[in-house]
């Protein structure tokens, strides 16, 4: 017991610390995923044939390739270009991408979700086409994609783990740190893994939240 | 990158994909033994399902990667990256399929099971005659989604030093730095890994529905 | 008033309306009714162009909608704000009552006249609440579609559509869905409707009520009105071989 404590004492603060990255970097690109994926919905569903066309191929390429190319071709890439930006800044703009190709594909689930004469209904009362989507339409698919955002949140969350490999000191890296600096075999994975297991557990605690928070269901 | 890269990120594609193959085939086996246990009438054994799942979908693959090759390693010494990266995957995907089996059960209407009941079938051959069947024409389109979600999965143990085609692409990027070209040949060949899975699956669905029954597809 | 002059429609091929004709007067109701398929609930949706149709006219107190006038040979289509306003003087009531799940009964009432009609929203709320009352859901105002009865739903619809104060009012088979018990209450709604001298086109199973409150009866076949005249005549006196058929069938 007394091993463990002063195990606490001396690495607790750096498994705060990465865990503080983690934290950041997962919110911070959600976000921006979010912004990303409602920009490529608006495209795809005003954007004619040539939006819908060219918003499909940059989905099912994302959807179809593992994350860790945009990581690689981001952090190894842009310097190339003369674009030195931190690794988490890499990293995480990569996974904004690829989880906006996702949360682009969530919105148009909730768009489906709606029940087709809906769409009826808001013409015949004479509104005009942006104000029925703003007020007809998009409240409902909100409501609607909860639990997908919810579950791509968590999927995000996971994916910070591969920011290890571009050197950004997250969870997993620190776990990994430790593990060869104290030769603690694999007690430091187990802690990264309670953080995460945690962090999800927050996550969905939130999801339910906001779906008893919608009066109408 | 010359002629002979493309080779080696040829080699590195098909042994990413054999590897994604074995640790479905092992996946699934194992969620066939795990599937069960969600419907088992002790709590106990229903809990730990539940506890099974939360892990191990909770927890990012490349974390469950080291922490089963550092694991292993402590207990077996020296253990080949590829030993420890097939066991991850395999546990990893056993619970992603598993939940795909259970959802396949769930989806069986309610009315079909009062049949079964009133017909006085025995159970053994309720389940090799009408839950197999059913769940696994409901199972197929997350079934596949999942074996998609093998191949990247795959990619994750490039960083356990497991070498497959994107430890490949690292490897020529920081040899060459002609990391647009590499990265988009790497894209294309787990592009068409993917998306060979997603036509094949969909041709499996046709002729199922031609049978009479279509699942829902994503 | 209502001027619908040769209309035509295809869907994949199938021509679904051959060419229909049919004038309706200031204040006066017209029933559909035929067989399921035979293309009253696409007349209806191409009244108020929630379907383009492919051929013909439709005029409202001489002015023709949803097409420009044609001038040169192609017809062309009034752009969406245009659509958008010759829409607000119709009301429609659908089969599936439709309410805005996200909205009570009062906002899903406010909602056309606040935004499509620019009232301010204290005028819309009292407009809404004085025609929640009339239809009979004064305490219900703040309920969301939910918790509300089929019955009372279409109420909510009914009164959604007058909210537009729209000089006729479209209604497709606005009891079929409901359970039986619920029907009396939407159809002494409508019964009432009629004092105010707004024109309605239903189409309706319901024979009983259409011949209570229907001026004519047209019946549809083959994608023509093969018969139209008063509900007496119709109803009791049929002509067309294909609506004798047609009566027997529902009795």
């Amino acid at each position: 017991m007394g091993q463990y404590r002063a195990w606490l004492e001396a690495y607790g603060a750096a498994f705060l610390d990465a865990a503080a990255w983690t934290l950041g970097v997962a919110v911070a690109s959600f976000v921006c995923a979010l912004l990303w994926g409602a920009i490529l919905f608006f495209l795809r569903l005003n954007g004619g044939a040539w939006g819908r066309r060219a918003v499909d191929a940059y989905v099912q390429l994302l959807r179809n390739t593992p994350v860790l190319l945009p990581i690689y071709l981001i952090y190894f890439g842009f310097p190339l270009v003369g674009l030195l930006w931190p690794a988490s800044i890499c990293g995480g703009l990569a996974l904004v991408l690829q989880n906006g190709a996702y949360i682009c594909e969530i919105f148009r689930g909730g768009y489906k979700a709606i029940d087709r004469v809906q769409h009826d209904a808001a013409k015949s009362l004479g509104l005009m086409p942006w104000t029925a989507f703003r007020k007809v339409t998009l409240p409902q698919l909100l409501v609607h994609s909860i639990p997908a955002l919810g579950n791509q949140a968590v999927l995000l969350l996971k994916d910070t783990s591969l920011l290890s490999a571009i050197t950004v000191v997250e969870l997993t890296m620190q776990a990994k740190v430790l593990t060869e600096r104290t030769g603690a075999a694999y007690a430091p994975f187990l802690v990264a893994a309670v953080f995460y297991l945690f962090m999800v557990w927050a996550i969905e605690f939130l999801t339910r939240l906001a779906l008893r928070g919608v009066r109408w269901r | 990158m010359t002629p002979s890269d493309l080779w080696v990120l040829a080699q590195a594609a098909a042994i990413s994909l054999l590897m994604a193959l074995a640790s479905i085939a092992f996946g699934t086996l194992l969620a066939t033994l795990l599937t069960p246990l969600a419907f088992a009438p002790w709590r106990l054994l229903r809990a730990f399902y539940r506890l099974y799942i939360f892990v191990v979908r909770g927890t990012p693959v490349l974390l469950l990667a080291l922490l089963v090759f550092y694991a292993l390693a402590s207990f077996w010494g020296r253990i080949s990256p590829y030993t420890a990266g097939v066991v991850v995957l395999t546990f990893y995907l056993a619970a992603l399929i598993a939940e795909v089996f259970r959802g396949g059960v769930l989806a069986i209407p309610r009315p079909l099971w009062d049949c079964c009941t009133s017909l006085g079938l025995p159970r053994l051959s309720i389940l090799r005659r009408v839950v197999s069947p059913l769940v696994a024409r409901y199972a197929l389109p997350p079934y596949l989604n999942v074996c998609v979600m093998a191949v990247k999965a795959s990619s994750v143990l490039s960083i356990i030093s497991v070498w497959e085609l994107t430890l490949a692409s690292r490897e020529i990027i920081e040899r060459t730095l002609d990391v647009y070209r590499v990265l988009a040949v790497a894209a294309l060949f787990y592009f068409i890994m993917c998306f060979a899975i997603d036509r094949l699956g969909r041709q499996l669905e046709s002729r199922l529905a031609a049978r009479g029954f279509a699942g829902e597809r994503l | 008033m209502i001027e619908i002059r040769g209309i035509r429609k295809s869907f994949a091929g199938v021509e679904v309306l051959r060419g229909i004709d049919l004038s309706i007067g200031a204040g006066e109701i017209v029933a559909l009714i035929g067989r399921s398929g035979c293309g009253k609930t696409t007349l209806l949706r191409c009244i108020n162009f929630l379907e383009d149709y492919d051929a013909g006219e439709i005029k409202l107190d001489g002015e023709l909608l949803w097409y420009r006038p044609p001038e040169t040979g192609a017809r062309r289509r009034y752009p969406e704000k245009a659509l958008a306003r010759q829409r607000q003087r119709m009301g429609i009531v659908f089969q599936q009552y439709n309410l805005f799940p996200h909205m009570t009964a009062l906002e899903n009432v406010c909602l056309g006249p606040r935004f499509g009609q620019k009232l301010s929203a204290e005028a819309a709320e009292v407009r809404a609440r004085e025609l929640l009352t009339r239809v009979g859901l004064a305490e219900r105002l703040n309920s969301y579609p939910a918790q509300l009865s089929g019955g009372q739903q279409q109420r909510v619809a009914i009164a959604r559509a007058l909210a537009m104060k729209p000089q006729v009012l479209l209604l497709d088979e606005i009891t079929s869905a409901l359970d039986p018990e619920l029907v009396a209450e939407v159809e002494d709604v409508i019964r009432a409707l009629t004092q105010a001298g707004i024109a309605m086109v239903l189409v309706t199973h319901a024979m009983s009520f259409a011949r209570e409150i229907a001026h004519r009866i047209a019946y549809l076949a083959d994608g023509q009105i093969a018969e139209i005249g008063k509900p007496e005549e119709i109803l009791d006196r049929p002509r067309d071989k294909g609506l004798r058929e047609f009566l027997r069938r529902i009795r």
